[in-house]
């Protein structure tokens, strides 16, 4: 670690480990719930559960990449950020929104959309808090005597998912447009804005893991954005085919979202040729698997399951069933959880100077166990989602009827998240075996 | 090959044409979403079961337009699919409707507020979704071997199909839940006064009936009781 405020990142990264752990509890419990055992109905009934899931992994995503850039930008930047206490100040607010969020949503206190659950009175206090994390990063950045192509594409990346934000505060009386503007925030941040600060996470862990030149990694860099901009901003359209928008978007959002893995087929090329064309070899091999992973699944998740079901004609099967679970669960953990992942593996052996995350017996087993115990359980979705369309709608059976076919699938879906949770508390057991960091030998910069 | 400052340019002249397009279409998007829409149907009630969805987080286990969680069914089309009594007698007591199946939260929502929640539904179903959701396009139609389901003397109450049929069976119409007889038959079984005895409060004839009781008026427990009386 070479600045002495890089340390906030620990905090932030061990936030989002226990983060995750409570999402996956919930997602036990919706799990159980659809198998029947719906036990825990009259404190923590589905619908709580479900949102529960959702902001948590949203706010544990948050905070592995506001953790992540007060971690690179010192070092991309070569200074220290401009004020560490403010930096503490908004990890601590962030922390307090979100377990407010979290507890207000058992006690029936929500905006009740998809994704943007937290009602309106905590968005508002995210903003707040947003605007400091980009005011103290933005003027560690300006005040810095050079500024790099990762770290400029990484806050703009950052800067962007926050103007997002603003479109799903925008109330409507019409469910339409309702849908309308939420897409702007959904779609943009994760097909969009996203893949700007996925990009540049990566950008910077190639650099520090392979020792290639710089220039050959950003060049890159900047066509895999070009290709996420031009097939993710037309892309949204895929959102609105069935929402009560005019039929122009299934033909424009169809073709520009088919395009979307594109993006992602570069960033797996661009990962894994310049891993093949590393000039060090890093000691930190966890790192670098990590990172060579999160470019196969995103692929993976992102673009292949997301293409499957893009074209309107499938789509309008498919469309609200169990094949967007299937789709929702690979892509997020592909594209954005293994890339907080990569970063953590890489940052606390060198904050905490110890080697744990990458020596230790279960660094290895903690990959490959979240990797086939998700991929296991997206599988699950798969099936259980394939029938699910043709019972239910093509065939036209009884709700419960088809449910109760389903039920195999989540006893599957249950026996693969027992092995994908083994795996990722395996890397929170490494994690807390690295310690604390180590901030004594700091003199003032 | 590409130089960094040329992939830059590309990535900047991509970004604000897609942009720029995308903006563009936003704009010709929300001016036509009025009229798809139906938007001047969209009253004061319908706004208020909006807000009811919405503070209630339905969409957490409901899907609505296809969009929201996949525990529970698909809304968009309700209310022609099961009418607006269905929709009233469950929203008041949403398990015993269907016992010992997946629970729904009982909101204990006032007459009112129902009121809202099925106008912001019925609304909701008359959007032009452009085509979802799809025509089941191999679902079995049972074929009726007897013509005379209805006859002049014993005609089919309308609430028939939307209520009873969600967990009784008619000559193979209908969803059947565990423990509701089959109708076919029913009038050998029962005369029309053990009918509509039954229909005014099943619990009272036999304790442990899974079927509640429901708010149907005299008129119509009378031609359900004929009806059924003539299922021979």
């Amino acid at each position: 670690m070479k600045f002495k405020s890089q340390q906030i990142s620990y905090y932030f990264f061990a936030t989002s480990m226990l983060l995750l752990t409570l999402q996956l509890v919930y997602g036990l419990i919706m799990a159980f719930a659809h198998l029947g055992y719906d036990v825990l109905h009259d404190i923590i009934p589905f619908n709580v559960a479900r949102a529960t899931h959702n902001n948590l992994l949203l706010v544990w995503l948050l905070s592995g990449f506001m953790g992540a850039t007060y971690y690179i930008i010192p070092e991309e930047v070569n200074r220290e950020l401009v004020s560490l206490p403010l930096a503490i100040i908004q990890y601590v607010s962030l922390v307090i929104v979100a377990v407010t969020a979290v507890i207000g949503f058992h006690f029936n206190w929500w905006e009740g959309r998809k994704f943007l659950e937290i009602p309106r009175t905590l968005d508002y206090l995210v903003v707040i808090n947003v605007l400091l994390f980009l005011a103290i990063v933005g003027l560690t950045i300006l005040k810095a005597k050079k500024r790099t192509t990762t770290s400029l594409i990484l806050y703009f990346g950052l800067f962007s998912t926050a103007l997002l934000y603003l479109p799903g505060m925008i109330d409507t009386t019409n469910q339409t447009v309702d849908s309308f503007w939420r897409w702007w925030v959904v779609h943009l941040w994760v097909e969009g804005v996203w893949e700007l600060i996925l990009g540049s996470l990566l950008a910077f862990l190639l650099i520090k893991l392979t020792g290639v030149d710089r220039e050959i990694i950003e060049k890159w860099l900047y066509i895999i954005i070009g290709l996420t901009f031009l097939s993710g901003v037309l892309g949204t359209g895929h959102h609105y085919y069935w929402i009560g928008a005019p039929d122009y978007w299934l033909f424009i959002g169809g073709f520009f979202s088919a395009l979307e893995p594109l993006a992602f087929l570069g960033i797996t090329i661009y990962v894994i040729y310049v891993f093949k064309k590393r000039v060090i070899e890093h000691p930190n091999k966890i790192a670098m698997i990590w990172t060579l992973g999160c470019s196969i699944m995103a692929f993976f998740g992102a673009g292949i399951l997301g293409f499957i079901h893009t074209l309107p004609s499938i789509n309008i099967y498919t469309h609200g069933t169990l094949i967007t679970a299937m789709h929702g669960h690979m892509s997020f953990w592909g594209a954005y959880a293994m890339v907080v992942f990569s970063i953590i593996a890489y940052s606390i052996p060198l904050m905490t100077e110890n080697k744990s995350i990458y020596t230790n017996k279960l660094s290895l087993y903690s990959f490959f166990a979240s990797n086939i115990g998700m991929f296991g359980m997206v599988m699950s979705f798969a099936f259980a989602g394939v029938i699910q369309v043709y019972l239910e709608r093509i065939i036209d059976l009884d709700f419960f009827l088809v449910r109760e076919e389903l039920k195999l699938f989540f006893g599957s879906l249950i026996f693969f998240a027992i092995i994908f949770i083994s795996g990722v508390l395996s890397f929170i057991y490494t994690f807390i075996k690295s310690g604390l960091p180590k901030t004594i030998k700091f003199n003032k910069q | 090959m590409l130089s960094k400052s040329d992939s830059l340019k590309i990535f900047i002249l991509v970004t604000l044409t897609a942009a720029i397009i995308f903006l563009f279409l936003s704009y010709d998007t929300l001016k036509k979403i009025p009229d798809q829409t139906k938007e001047e149907n969209i009253t004061a009630s319908v706004i208020r079961g909006k807000n009811i969805w919405e503070s209630n987080n339905c969409m957490g286990c409901h899907t609505l337009f296809g969009e929201g969680a996949y525990y529970a069914p698909e809304l968009t089309k309700v209310y022609l699919r099961r009418s607006e009594d269905f929709i009233r007698i469950f929203l008041k007591d949403p398990i015993a409707m269907y016992p010992g199946k997946r629970k729904m939260i009982k909101y204990n929502f006032s007459d009112g507020e129902i009121d809202d929640i099925i106008a912001y539904l019925k609304w909701c179903g008359e959007v032009d979704l452009n085509g979802f959701p799809i025509e089941p396009f191999l679902k079995v139609h049972p074929t009726i071997i007897s013509e005379n389901i209805n006859t002049t003397s014993h005609k089919k109450p309308e609430i028939f199909d939307k209520l009873c049929l969600t967990c009784h069976t008619l000559k193979g119409v209908g969803n059947r839940i565990e423990g509701a007889p089959i109708l076919d038959n029913i009038g050998q079984i029962r005369d029309k006064d053990y009918l509509e005895a039954w229909l005014k409060d099943p619990m009272a004839i036999k304790k442990n009936s899974l079927m509640p009781k429901f708010p149907l008026s005299e008129v119509t427990i009378k031609e359900l009781a004929d009806f059924l009386a003539a299922q021979k």
